[in-house]
């Protein structure tokens, strides 16, 4: 988590990650429920340097307070950030 | 490099007559960068459209080949001007030129035949030259203006087509047209204004100029204006793709880090392996400007884009030439490449598996071979200097 208490949202937007939808991600913060919108920090990187190690599946990848989400779609970050919140 | 050396920075901007869809004006330019010489001819073909544009790159391009065979400048044009038909019609020679030859020490031989005479500016003064006159064997009325002389650092010269003087002759305010005086004025305010403008952005401030002259904007002539500026190089460093040898990354960081001159980083890998050598922040721009990923911010950097897409796009619009790029990073990364004179590329030989999953949506270029073709056309067409080097 943020200093400020907030929950940290990093997105990648090195190649792979963008050509493998990334680029859909750019707007997620439009799709953060209302109710979440000022518990969110979101934080774009240059690369996450994730796409070269097997082990971390396929992209996009974003991580959330640190913990790496595969496959990365907008739902998908929306869900986690509703679990993290809501425990 | 020796400490010393001069570039010498040209570029043509041209815009067709209204209601035309080709040129009638041709710019060709060559540089020889291990001879350290360069070639530039500029043609006026008669009147507009296609015919015109053919015999505007007829002259040019045969001025061009002539030279680059190891003729001397004055007996290829004196070719040329012996053996241009006369139109029959108009009884006056199917198109005009300038061309001249330069090296890289600032030693210039002009030849001009029909255009406006060329502008030399030092200092903010114009310099005249008196011409040699060689007249043809062929049409008695037909002459060539020879000048030979040395370039200062950061003097200026500007050539251009009479669509550029002639541009709003006959309206009230120009009567008969811009002129040449009209030019030099606006050439003398526009570098008291922008000492250090590129002859790129001067050749497009020039032509716009010529265009405001006429009724409604439209041009009524082809307009073109070429450029020269001899100055002390602009040069940019591209570091793209991560060192082959990871041990190295720290040397070759430094190297850029060092580098006397601007910088881009063309990779977010290859970013934030120099962010870590380097021991700063970076950041990257939320949202993305066009299809491309956006930019990032280091210190010391001019710019930071991510890499093989952006390179691509690059790639794209430079083979496309728009006379607007696209507000994207690939775009950006133009006008920083376009405002060098001489471009090192540093190229990371290191390669990202994940970009040769067969899942990807698209296959990605090798950058090595993206680079080469960047070569090719910046300094080709661009006529930049370029180096590459494999890392």
């Amino acid at each position: 988590m943020e200093e400020s208490g907030k929950i940290l949202l990093e997105l990648c937007f090195g190649t792979t990650c963008f050509v493998m939808g990334a680029s859909k991600l750019q707007e997620i913060e439009q799709y953060i429920p209302p109710q979440y919108k000022n518990k969110v920090e979101v934080k774009a990187h240059t690369c996450l340097d994730l796409c070269k190690n097997a082990t971390y599946m396929k992209a996009p990848f974003v991580k959330l307070d640190g913990e790496i989400i595969s496959e990365a779609t907008v739902e998908k970050i929306i869900q986690a950030i509703e679990r993290k919140i809501n425990g | 490099m020796p400490e010393k050396s001069f570039f010498v920075d040209i570029d043509c901007f041209q815009q067709k007559k209204h209601g035309q869809n080709t040129f009638g004006d041709c710019f060709k330019s060559k540089r020889f960068t291990d001879e350290g010489r360069l070639l530039a001819v500029l043609s006026d073909g008669l009147g507009s459209g296609i015919k015109a544009n053919i015999l505007a790159t007829m002259t040019a391009t045969m001025i061009l080949k002539f030279i680059e065979e190891g003729k001397d400048i004055l007996k290829a044009t004196e070719v040329i001007m012996n053996s241009l038909p006369v139109c029959q019609v108009r009884k006056i020679s199917y198109s005009t030129f300038s061309a001249f030859e330069c090296s890289d020490e600032g030693e210039i031989k002009i030849v001009e035949e029909g255009n406006p005479d060329f502008i030399h500016l030092r200092n903010g003064v114009v310099l005249e030259h008196k011409p040699k006159i060689v007249t043809s064997k062929t049409f008695t009325n037909r002459h060539m203006h020879l000048y030979s002389f040395k370039l200062e650092p950061e003097d200026r010269l500007i050539f251009c087509s009479d669509g550029v003087t002639q541009s709003g002759m006959g309206t009230n305010e120009y009567k008969l047209g811009w002129r040449r005086e009209g030019l030099i004025d606006f050439v003398e305010a526009e570098l008291r204004r922008n000492p250090a403008i590129s002859s790129r952005h001067l050749a497009q401030e020039i032509v716009k100029e010529a265009i405001r002259k006429e009724p409604e904007h439209q041009a009524k002539d082809d307009v073109s204006a070429l450029v020269l500026y001899f100055r002390q190089p602009r040069k940019l460093l591209i570091f793209t793709g991560p060192p082959y040898r990871q041990d190295r990354d720290a040397e070759y960081s430094k190297i850029f880090d060092d580098f006397d001159g601007r910088k881009a980083i063309v990779g977010g890998t290859t970013a934030n392996l120099i962010a870590r050598e380097l021991g700063r922040e970076i950041t990257t721009e939320k949202y993305n400007k066009g299809m491309l990923p956006a930019c990032s911010h280091m210190d010391g950097v001019d710019l930071i884009t991510e890499g093989i897409l952006t390179l691509t796009k690059v790639l794209e619009y430079l083979n496309e030439g728009y006379d607007r790029w696209p507000d994207d990073a690939a775009g950006r990364l133009i006008e920083l490449l376009l405002d060098s004179d001489v471009i090192d590329f540093m190229i990371g030989s290191k390669l990202n598996q994940a970009h040769y999953d067969p899942d990807l949506p698209l296959e990605l270029e090798i950058r090595k071979n993206v680079v080469k073709q960047l070569e090719k056309i910046l300094s080709g067409r661009y006529i930049k200097k370029v180096n590459l080097k494999f890392i």
